[in-house]
């Protein structure tokens, strides 16, 4: 954690410098660490969290509105092994390439802001003189939106710098709005824009140790629960000190989960949870799928988070019936890939399953199946991997260097006409057995549905076997693994888990000895995604700094270890 | 055969283009053309019904069905208008204006031809040109479906026999089309016609549907609804060109819409619809700036029948048949006016004199004579979702 916290101040540092950004007075210049204080210090940094590209965007339209256009390339932020995309955002920095992205985005943002079809929206007054500075017109015009991009009021330097920017811009173009246009630019590059820094209070509940203050509860809720940047009135609500009372926080929290814009949220945790960046790179052999097209690919996450949004927003639902909910949405490309009909030419129509059927929850979605698949053939293995490892949050090994793929790989091998048969004969080999026995029994029930998600009644002529089990349940095809998936206590505990982690950036061994708590509170409110969000948000680990121990343990773990 | 045979639009960039996008048509391989499935033995291993009797098709192929071979045109395609226009020359003279040298003026004097007075040319005014009659095909052999059989009002013709073998085979259009380079082809396989035509239906231009009501049996049924429709939906395709079976598409609810409702029968495996005009749409470029000055095209089929037989496949193959007015086979040329003679050669007065020389059909009560010829394509249909239009109003 030490080691993640320092580049990502060198991160930090490096942007201070090229947006000519001094960091605030009461930043200290280095991370101090609660166990190395001789007292706790307000204001203390104690985590910084890269912006995602969904935050940057959600934020740039909510500030700015839809029609402002954000082009450019974003640089993804690495995934640590088995984590979440939001626990690498706690490590994150920046490369020179990457910022010069973020540069050229800014650019074009504050161009857009500051031009002439939207500038009367943002400059809430008239220039003295159009061609000249007016500092007090500048200020009025930047600080709003300053406040909103870096989540909290400007200090009286900062404010200075900008104004004094946008003056010296003015100057040099000849153009008010231009030297406003420069000043956003330098707001949408400096780290405070493009980092949520987390600070910390002395916790009045735990002596000598820390807690996040109003500032950071508030970007964090906004985050976690909307994706998006806190809203002018939560911004208020940290700046009254509401966010620190457990009622208040309650109240405002509540209100976050039932808001529309949950769904926002909803789907960011599960996009991260669910691995969604692996689509951007999902390739399939047109000659072996005819049916997966750009229509069908661009579709398949969109299914899948419309399926779950109708199911644990819109229904309300339990989350373990995601495994076996029959309802999902259709567009006319997935239509022909599902061989169902779809009455709309264009856009989604809501589509129910029969009962009983192999397609229900969501392993059955294609989405699912083509990305746990090969670019030309399905895989039990890989399918019983990603079952293990993203729905029950239990790692499985990776396979040794020197393994021999050619029998699982041969699939126009009449002798071997299935993928079960291929893969019995494969592991003969007893170094590959072990691994396998955790995945294939779950993978080979999903046989049916070849490698894009479309249904097949056999391979290479040969009626498929889609018997299967989970730590000792027996079952036959999707249908039954979905039902044993949601008999299981693993996936309620996992998904508590990942919204720990999504939450707080933290870890899955670091959140590990909340989990079980949590996910007993799950259960009470039935499994709902408001309850468990709801109860993330209102648990008091949730804000506390982890203490240095928990640092160390979790420094010392394989996994932790590997990120650095 | 579709209506507009030879797409070609006015002016002589947009001609080019257009006979270049038929030249080249989809990348999608020919598929035989040689068995349109009637006459065949019905298949043994049918699929079974659906549960509610609905079936649906969208049409993947819809083209003449062209005999390949040298029987049919044993004195070589029927000539474009240069070509007509050197024969009829004296060796000598045909032989001067053959070389390089003489291009020039070659082409003024075919070109000549094309253009009468007070701006009219061969293929818009047609009738003001008396051009001589075009090579037909003059085997007894074509595709087609026996139209007469019912007896009605139509002209004496030469009728055809099947390569099956089946007699009293009515397709006039064949024999007057059946030697142009454009249903032909040059390579022995197929004709621009036939990729061109492919290609305007996967485009969602003159994409059809075929729905099916109240289907009991594959084998036999003796009464069931059959929607002939168009559909703006494009076809999705694999990477060859080929339509993907399961799609979805929606019978078009805007104008100019076609929803053709026929009553038809299964008999061994084939479905036969009882004798009635069919309308069809062209569009061309959806009615956006690909469209051809508003022109819009129809096949449009008189006293027409579909005979498809079922496949175990679950698509359907076999013909559309009717009495096509005359006109209608040189209409797109006609729209394409001198572009069409000048780039593609087509001499569409020729063409209208054999069309009128061998009409079978609607006789014209006043005159007596036939003002329609005998017609067939070949269809293949794969299974699709097809969504009735909402008002379900025929049009």
């Amino acid at each position: 954690m030490k080691m993640k916290l320092t580049l990502g101040l060198a991160g930090l540092a490096a942007l201070a410098l090229a947006s000519g950004l001094a960091l605030p007075p009461h930043a200290p210049a280095s991370p101090a660490p609660a166990a190395d204080a001789a007292a706790p210090v307000a204001g203390t940094i104690v985590g910084m969290r890269r912006l995602t590209e969904a935050q940057y965007r959600n934020t740039i339209a909510d500030a700015f509105g839809p029609e402002i256009r954000v082009a450019g390339r974003f640089e993804p932020i690495v995934r640590p092994v088995h984590e979440l995309i939001a626990s690498g955002a706690r490590g994150s920095s920046l490369s020179p390439s990457g910022l010069e992205q973020f540069d050229a985005m800014a650019r074009g943002i504050a161009a857009q802001v500051f031009g002439p079809d939207h500038r009367d929206q943002f400059v809430p007054c008239r220039p003295a003189d159009a061609t000249r500075p007016d500092a007090a017109c500048a200020r009025a015009a930047l600080a709003p939106i300053a406040r909103y991009l870096f989540r909290r009021p400007l200090t009286a330097d900062e404010q200075a710098l900008y104004v004094r920017m946008a003056g010296d811009a003015t100057t040099r173009n000849g153009s008010f709005d231009k030297g406003l246009e420069l000043a956003l630019a330098a707001m949408l590059v400096s780290p405070r824009f493009l980092y949520v820094i987390e600070t910390a209070e002395p916790d009045p509940a735990v002596p000598g140790g820390l807690r996040l203050d109003n500032r950071s509860r508030a970007a964090r809720l906004s985050f976690m629960l909307w994706n998006t940047a806190p809203n002018p009135a939560l911004l208020d609500a940290a700046e009254q000190g509401r966010l620190t009372d457990p009622a208040q926080l309650a109240a405002i929290a509540g209100r976050l989960v039932q808001s529309p814009r949950f769904e926002q949220g909803v789907r960011a945790f599960f996009a991260d949870m669910l691995l969604f960046e692996k689509f951007d790179n999902m390739a399939k052999d047109p000659l072996v799928y005819p049916y997966f097209n750009q229509d069908v690919a661009q579709a398949l996450p969109e299914q899948t988070l419309r399926t779950i949004v109708d199911h644990l927003l819109t229904r309300d639902g339990d989350y373990r019936d995601l495994f076996t909910t029959p309802h999902t949405y259709m567009t006319r490309s997935l239509g022909a890939l599902y061989r169902v009909p779809v009455r709309r030419s264009q856009g989604w129509e809501p589509h129910a399953f029969a009962p009983g059927d192999d397609r229900a929850g969501l392993l059955g979605q294609a989405g699912f199946l083509a990305m746990y698949s090969h670019s030309g053939r399905s895989s039990p293995t890989l399918r019983g991997r990603a079952v293990r490892e993203l729905l029950m949050c239990q790692p499985v090994p990776d396979p040794p260097p020197n393994v021999n793929f050619t029998a699982v790989q041969d699939v126009g091998d009449k002798a071997m006409p299935t993928a079960r048969i291929r893969l019995d004969a494969h592991n003969t080999d007893p170094a590959c057995t072990g691994c396998h026995l955790i995945t294939d029994p779950i993978g080979l029930t999903l046989e049916r549905f070849d490698g894009i998600g479309g249904f097949r009644p056999d391979e290479n002529g040969t009626a498929i076997d889609i018997s299967g089990g989970l730590d000792g349940a027996k079952f036959y095809g999707g249908s039954g693994l979905g039902q044993a998936l949601a008999k299981s206590p693993d996936t309620t505990l996992c998904v508590a888990s990942r919204a720990l982690e999504y939450a707080t950036g933290r870890s899955g061994e670091e959140v590990s000895p909340l989990v079980e708590d949590l996910d007993r509170i799950f259960a009470t409110k039935g499994f709902g995604i408001r309850a468990l969000f709801l109860q993330v948000a209102t648990m008091p680990e949730t804000w506390r700094v982890a203490p240095p121990s928990s640092h160390a343990t979790a420094a010392a773990t394989p996994g932790i270890a590997a990120r650095r | 055969m579709p209506k507009r045979t030879f797409p070609l639009p006015r002016s002589g960039r947009l001609a080019i283009a257009a006979s270049a996008l038929l030249a080249l048509g989809p990348v999608a391989p020919p598929l035989p053309m040689a068995a349109p499935a009637i006459g065949e033995d019905a298949p043994r291993a049918l699929p079974a019904p659906p549960a509610d009797g609905v079936m649906g098709f969208v049409v993947e192929q819809l083209v003449p069905p062209v005999i390949q071979g040298k029987d049919a045109c044993p004195d070589g395609p029927a000539l474009k208008i240069k070509d007509a226009f050197l024969a009829q020359l004296p060796p000598d003279e045909r032989a001067r204006l053959s070389l390089k040298a003489n291009e020039p003026e070659l082409t003024r004097r075919w070109h000549a031809d094309i253009f009468g007075p007070n701006n009219t040319n061969i293929c818009s005014q047609p009738d003001l040109f008396d051009r001589p009659l075009l090579r037909t095909v003059q085997s007894r052999q074509a595709w087609g479906l026996d139209l007469d059989s019912l007896g009605d009002d139509g002209c004496a013709n030469e009728e055809f026999t099947s390569p099956h073998g089946q007699t009293g085979i009515d397709n006039q259009e064949y024999r007057v089309m059946g030697c142009t380079l454009e249903w032909r082809g040059v390579d022995g396989v197929q004709g621009d016609i036939a990729s061109g035509t492919r290609q305007f239906h996967a485009s969602g231009e003159w994409t059809q549907v075929i729905l099916l009501r109240g289907v009991d049996s594959l084998q036999d049924d003796p009464e069931v609804d059959v929607i002939y429709a168009n559909t703006p939906d494009r076809p999705m395709t694999d990477s060859t060109g080929r339509f993907l079976p399961g799609a979805s598409f929606s019978i078009s609810d805007k104008a100019p819409r076609h929803r053709n409702a026929l009553k038809g029968r299964i008999a061994n495996g084939v479905l036969t619809t009882q004798p009635q005009d069919i309308r069809l749409t062209q569009t061309w470029g959806q009615g956006g700036a690909r469209d051809i000055r508003g022109n819009r095209t129809k096949y449009d089929y008189r006293k027409a029948r579909l005979q498809l037989a079922f496949q175990p496949d679950g698509s359907v193959t076999g013909m559309l048949g009717g009495y096509r007015p005359v006109w209608d086979v040189i209409q797109s040329p006609s729209i394409g006016g001198p572009g069409a003679a000048l780039v593609a050669g087509i001499d569409c007065a020729a063409v209208l004199k054999t069309l009128r020389k061998h009409a079978d059909g609607l006789r014209d009560p006043a005159t007596g004579q036939c003002t329609a010829v005998s017609s067939a394509l070949q269809l293949r249909a794969v299974p699709a979702f097809v969504n009735d239009s909402p008002q379900g109003k025929t049009r």
